[in-house]
């Protein structure tokens, strides 16, 4: 089987003019290889600094690459930013109410996408627009309200469907839960998971919360120094990490759950 | 020896000319040597509660509780100069968002330099009273677990990770040597290894300096590793306090167990990727608190009673207000 989306030999040189400002001028990521499939969740983990944020930017085409192949349903997407990548592969930010604009309303944040990227009529716009929120869980009503009317956990759910709204296949995200309390969190995992179940969506998503990471992720590959250290089924990683950093996490991680 | 005793402590403020409670007969206590941990979500109150131990609420909050002491005195009433003694030497808060806290146009080491408590410094001159704060700050800066103090030391807030802020945060709170340090939210955000370091470094203080400590957070992993006792607060009202262990094994507040159903590490014999139990809903704003008991329109167990606020009641040391608690038989 051909996966949904696979990666090869992705590097991340930064350019010259860089060293100026940064302290770790010598960071270099990959060559990185890594796959995801239709309906699979992978999980990224990796101390601070190890390259997972930036990983997750190449993967959309936010930083572009230096060199290496990014290919979606068999077919090369090229490492530039494309029609096709920007309609399959879509990003849910770190702190998404942070990447919301305040000045616009959540009707029109919705449509932002389908009117740059699709042919649709307003009034398809609009049907899908509400389709949209219904699918993430939000009343009609969220059409008109604007970002300061919501609360974090409805901020998650209309960053999520601006990332939905293309329909794309893959969906990633950078620590999506981590401003979450504890009762919204559990239910965007939720939906999370059925959003998946429904539409066969690949989820691949970075965070630092090893107990979501061992519910949500199939496959769980981890990151050191620029580099993946380490890739296997979660539930094996997890019993029987092998790369010292993997097991350093893991075990700091389990330790904690000792008590 | 309880050493800090808030008794229905009720926080007040008007909003379009009717009083809102924020805090509605909130009680906690913490015992010397104890590492109490206050959970709750955003805007449930906790910061709140810090801030009214430390006596930095702004004044046209109304104050009223049976009990706001430490070590029996009355926070209250006594005078500012007597409060703000207790808070520079015995009680340290540090408060959320380091970032914020640090002064950003001040050098990390004039920070640090600036909270060494006048009466450590040794020495008659100038250079000798620099060096002694220079010295102890060293010190403290190292227990916290920061490498490279040379360097960072000198660098400006926003030149440093977060994860560097919040140690500083930390060790300018412990230079004081504190019988109570107040963390509010301090592993928020942090990768794990960095927080297992926090961690160990507060239960290290606990064991071997008698610190105590409230513990302010909804990391449910950081709490159970760390935490000797709990109190749950929901919206404004503490709902469940008790042991640790007991808490979590036998929650009794439909709320405390939402919680602990959160954390699905706390659940091994959950299947990977099921559907976690979780509450409908989102916490209310200030603005539409529900009357009674304020869980009651998410509450699985809710009816018509709830619109009552429960009164408190206990079984060994463990306190709830509930009217349909779990795992009690009804009277
Ligand atoms: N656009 C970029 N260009 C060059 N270097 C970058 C860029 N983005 C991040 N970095 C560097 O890459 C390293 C890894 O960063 P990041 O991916 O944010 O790590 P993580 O998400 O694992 O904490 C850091 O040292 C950072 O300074
Ligand atoms: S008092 Fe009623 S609404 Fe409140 S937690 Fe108990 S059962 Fe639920
Ligand atoms: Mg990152």
């Amino acid at each position: 089987m051909t996966p949904l989306l696979r990666i090869q030999q992705l590097t991340y040189n930064p350019p010259k003019r860089w060293e100026y400002f940064s302290p770790r001028s010598d960071f270099v990521l990959g060559p990185v290889d890594l796959h995801v499939n239709e309906s699979e969740t992978l999980a990224i983990i990796g101390s601070n600094d190890s390259g997972k944020s930036l990983l997750a930017k190449l993967i959309v085409g936010a930083v572009k690459p230096s060199s290496g192949e990014i290919i979606l349903n068999g077919q090369p997407i090229g490492t530039h930013q494309s029609k096709a990548r920007a309609n399959n592969i879509r990003m849910v930010f770190r702190h998404s109410a942070e990447s919301l604009n305040p000045g616009i309303s959540v009707g029109s944040m919705l449509d932002e996408p389908l009117r740059l990227n699709t042919q649709l009529s307003p009034a398809m716009r609009l049907e899908k627009v509400m389709q949209t929120l219904s699918l993430v869980g939000l009343m009609p009503d969220y059409y008109y309200f604007y970002k300061h009317m919501l609360s974090d956990g409805q901020q998650q759910r209309v960053a999520l469907a601006r990332a939905l709204i293309l329909d794309p296949q893959v969906i990633v995200a950078d620590e999506p839960f981590a401003a979450l309390d504890p009762s919204v969190r559990s239910q965007t995992v939720n939906l999370l998971l059925k959003l998946q179940a429904e539409l066969g969506l690949a989820f691949i998503f970075i965070s630092h919360n090893l107990g979501i990471v061992r519910h949500m992720a199939d496959r769980t590959i981890v990151m050191s120094g620029g580099q993946i250290v380490e890739s296997n089924l979660t539930q094996t990683l997890f019993t029987a990490p092998q790369h010292p950093s993997a097991q350093k996490l893991i075990y700091a991680h389990n330790s904690m759950l000792k008590f | 020896m309880i050493i800090l005793d808030i008794k229905n402590l009720t926080l007040e403020i008007e909003s379009n000319g009717v009083l809102i409670k924020a805090l509605d007969k909130v009680s906690l206590t913490i015992q010397e040597n104890e590492i109490r941990a206050l959970v709750g979500e955003s805007g449930s109150g906790k910061s709140l509660i810090v801030r009214a131990i430390s006596g930095a609420l702004p004044p046209q909050w109304i104050v009223t509780a049976d009990r706001l002491t430490w070590r029996g005195q009355n926070l209250i009433k006594m005078t500012r100069a007597q409060r703000q003694a207790i808070m520079r030497r015995d009680i340290a808060v540090i408060f959320q968002d380091p970032m914020a806290a640090l002064d950003p146009s001040a050098k990390l080491k004039d920070q640090m330099l600036e909270s060494v408590p006048r009466e450590f410094i040794e020495g008659r001159y100038a250079w000798q009273r620099y060096a002694s704060r220079l010295s102890i700050s060293h010190k403290i800066l190292h227990k916290v677990g920061i490498q490279h103090v040379e360097e960072c030391i000198n660098k400006y807030p926003h030149e440093v990770s977060a994860d560097i802020c919040q140690k500083f945060m930390i060790a300018m709170a412990l230079v004081s040597q504190p019988t109570l340090l107040i963390a509010d939210d301090p592993t928020r955000g942090m990768e794990t290894n960095t927080k297992k370091q926090i961690l160990a470094l507060f239960t290290r203080l606990n064991k071997t300096r008698n610190l105590s400590i409230l513990f302010v957070s909804h990391d449910l992993l950081a709490i159970s590793a760390m935490a000797h006792s709990m109190t749950v607060l929901y919206c404004g009202q503490t709902v469940e306090s008790g042991k640790m262990k007991a808490m979590r094994r036998r929650p009794l507040h439909p709320y405390t167990k939402a919680l602990m159903d959160s954390a699905p590490s706390f659940s091994p014999d959950l299947k990977p990727k099921s559907m976690l139990v979780a509450l409908d809903g989102t916490i209310p704003t200030l603005q539409h608190l529900p009357i009674g008991c304020r869980l009651g329109p998410r509450c699985p167990r809710a009816a018509k009673e709830c619109v009552q606020m429960p009164t408190e009641r206990s079984i060994n040391q463990h306190t709830y207000r509930c009217h349909y608690p779990m795992h009690v038989e009804p009277v």
